[in-house]
């Protein structure tokens, strides 16, 4: 006879296997697609703001400018200009605005991306006034004396230089950005010499590049956890003042992928190559192509769940190269994309995983089969990836203001969530035929007796 | 380094500084450093981090001016002359290049020290 409990139990299990089977068998891959991305916009008196309440305590706010590395006149500006949000403007200086921040109990950032230069902060809610304020105050009112260059932020910039020529993978990314595109998209996130700053950069300068930078045409303010009529109101209010200039946008010109091999050597234990392809351009760029999401996850490199090396080819690949940190990401920008294979590691394992690479992408292209569940996980995996990366506060803001500020609407996520449901094994087959048609842009960092040449890895240079 | 001074005090007063003014004048022009081809802020004793902070930030031809005027008037000191006298230092050009900045750092060394004092008030 059973004893009672054992047989709970055992009808637990059964339970719980059958309802997993059929949450399983019921999932379908265009489950999420809530709206909750969707920002409302607002113009006024031409600076373009968007917000989305998401529920809770704490807003993060934005403000977006156009001026990214892509759009800076002269290298280093960019960086330059970042440095020198929250210092002293007008009406207050340097230390009293942090002291105000930390008083009460928030946070800034800044950063930039080829395409955009982000300020930030994240606070409580009710202290909205205050930061759109303080925003407003460093769009117009930030003083850029000479001194302060020279006190502290030309420092800065050294260091991040510095910084910079350490990371052999932040090296191998900026050449193959330059061999990609050339100009435009192709200048170094940060500068990787002393030229800009000796050359290029001063104070007067700065300022000269700040007033196209903080104009109506190249900004836009992104709120994270705000009621949109709140933010209306106070942008009206800070933001509607004449001191703000009209500007025309920054310009730079259509993007042209071109390709090429870059060797550095570096003395850094961690080797870095660079495999890049041109890849899609954003929803609204012209270029868009879903099927290059779903290759990168399908080529991945990292997995998502423990104790495996996961689905994606690559990780399988070079599962014989322990120290080789693999990893494909889409660079999306607004009119073109790259596509590209980050391997670091000990030289001798990236040389190895880096033909393994090459051998996979081949393999794609020349028809092998994929397989039916793995392109599935890739696609899941894609969507995933798009939506997650949405949702995070810090990216929507990104995303929302470039979206904003260079196509004049937010980042349409939900469509290309869309659009990634609809990319078929074939087309993706097609897609990694078409970028092996393109000259490759191959750049390699580190030990250069070691790590191989684009020929030897079969790619076309 | 910036001293209690009655200079404002006068300045608003138009009919103050009728009076006072001619004996400014004798009193600058007997200090002597303008026969040596010095401005007034060429006098404020350097050896402090204040002042040393402001040099620093003087543009680089007011830097190499005031370097200029110090050198040429070591040199007459040493040979115990002055200036002719139509090289002398005018009214018009003893203009206070250097205050200016020191009271800037003097501001934000007094701003600091505030905040490092403040007591925050719950609302």
């Amino acid at each position: 006879m059973l004893t009672s409990p054992s047989l709970g139990r055992h009808a637990q299990r059964t339970l719980r296997h059958q309802g997993l089977l059929n949450v399983a068998q019921r999932r379908g891959l265009a489950a999420p697609a809530s709206g909750s991305f969707q920002y409302q916009t607002g113009d006024s008196n031409g600076v373009k703001f968007a917000s989305r309440d998401l529920a809770g305590p704490t807003t993060t706010l934005g403000l977006v400018s156009r001026a990214g590395t892509r759009y800076q006149p002269f290298p280093g500006l960019t960086e330059g200009l970042e440095r020198f949000a929250f210092r002293t403007t007008d009406r207050r200086s340097t230390l009293r605005i942090t002291r105000e921040i930390e008083l009460l109990g928030a946070e800034q950032y800044t950063e930039h991306t080829r395409e955009s230069l982000i300020i930030g902060a994240k606070f409580l809610r009710d202290d909205l006034p205050y930061f759109v304020e303080l925003f407003a105050e460093i769009a117009t009112q930030t003083q850029y004396p000479g001194y302060l260059f020279h006190e502290e932020i030309e420092s800065i910039i050294e260091m991040s230089k510095k910084k910079h020529l350490a990371d052999t993978a932040a090296m191998a990314l900026n050449s193959a950005h330059a061999l990609a595109f050339h100009r435009g998209l192709g200048a170094p996130l940060t500068p990787a010499s002393n030229v800009p700053v000796n050359k290029y950069l001063s104070s007067e300068s700065i300022h000269e590049f700040s007033r196209d930078a903080y104009s109506k045409a190249n900004l836009a303010i992104v709120a994270n956890g705000a009621e949109h009529g709140e933010l209306t109101k106070w942008v009206n209010e800070f933001f509607s003042d004449a001191a703000l200039p009209q500007g025309t946008p920054l310009k730079s010109e259509q993007s042209k992928y071109h390709g090429g091999e870059e060797r550095i050597s570096h003395a850094s234990p961690k080797n870095s190559v660079v495999l890049a392809f041109p890849g899609s351009s954003s929803y609204t760029g012209g270029f868009y192509k879903p099927e290059v999401a779903v290759l990168t996850t399908l080529l991945g490199g990292q997995t998502s769940i423990k104790w495996s090396p996961g689905f994606s080819l690559l990780s399988k690949a070079t599962a014989n190269f322990p120290t080789a940190n693999v990893q494909t990401k889409s660079a999306i920008y607004s009119d073109a994309g790259l596509l590209y294979v980050l391997i670091t590691g000990s030289s001798g394992d990236v040389a190895g995983a880096a033909n393994e690479a090459v051998k996979a992408i081949k393999g794609i292209a020349e028809g092998g089969q994929i397989g039916q569940e793995l392109f599935a996980k890739a696609k899941a995996l894609a969507k995933f990836r798009e939506l997650e990366h949405g949702q995070n506060i810090k990216a929507g803001i990104q995303l929302t203001g470039a979206g904003l500020t260079q196509q004049g609407k937010p980042y349409q996520l939900d469509e290309t969530a869309k659009a990634i449901d609809g990319v078929t094994e074939g087309q993706v087959k097609k897609a990694a035929k078409e970028i092996l048609d393109y000259k490759a842009s191959v750049s390699a960092v580190g030990d250069l007796h070691v790590l191989p040449f684009a020929d030897e890895l079969g790619l076309k240079v | 380094m910036s001293k209690p001074s009655l200079a404002p005090f006068i300045r608003a007063r138009p009919w103050l500084r009728r009076w006072v003014q001619p004996i400014a004048d004798w009193y600058v022009n007997s200090c002597g450093y303008r026969q040596v081809g010095l401005l007034s802020d060429d006098l404020i004793p350097e050896e402090s981090d204040t002042v040393q902070k402001a040099l620093k930030r003087l543009p680089p031809k007011e830097a190499y001016d005031r370097v200029f005027r110090l050198r040429r008037a070591f040199q007459l000191s040493l040979q115990h002359t002055i200036l002719p006298k139509e090289e002398w230092t005018t009214t018009a050009q003893d203009r206070p290049y250097l205050s200016q900045l020191i009271e800037d750092i003097e501001r934000e060394n007094k701003e600091r020290q505030e905040l490092d004092a403040m007591v925050p008030n719950k609302k």
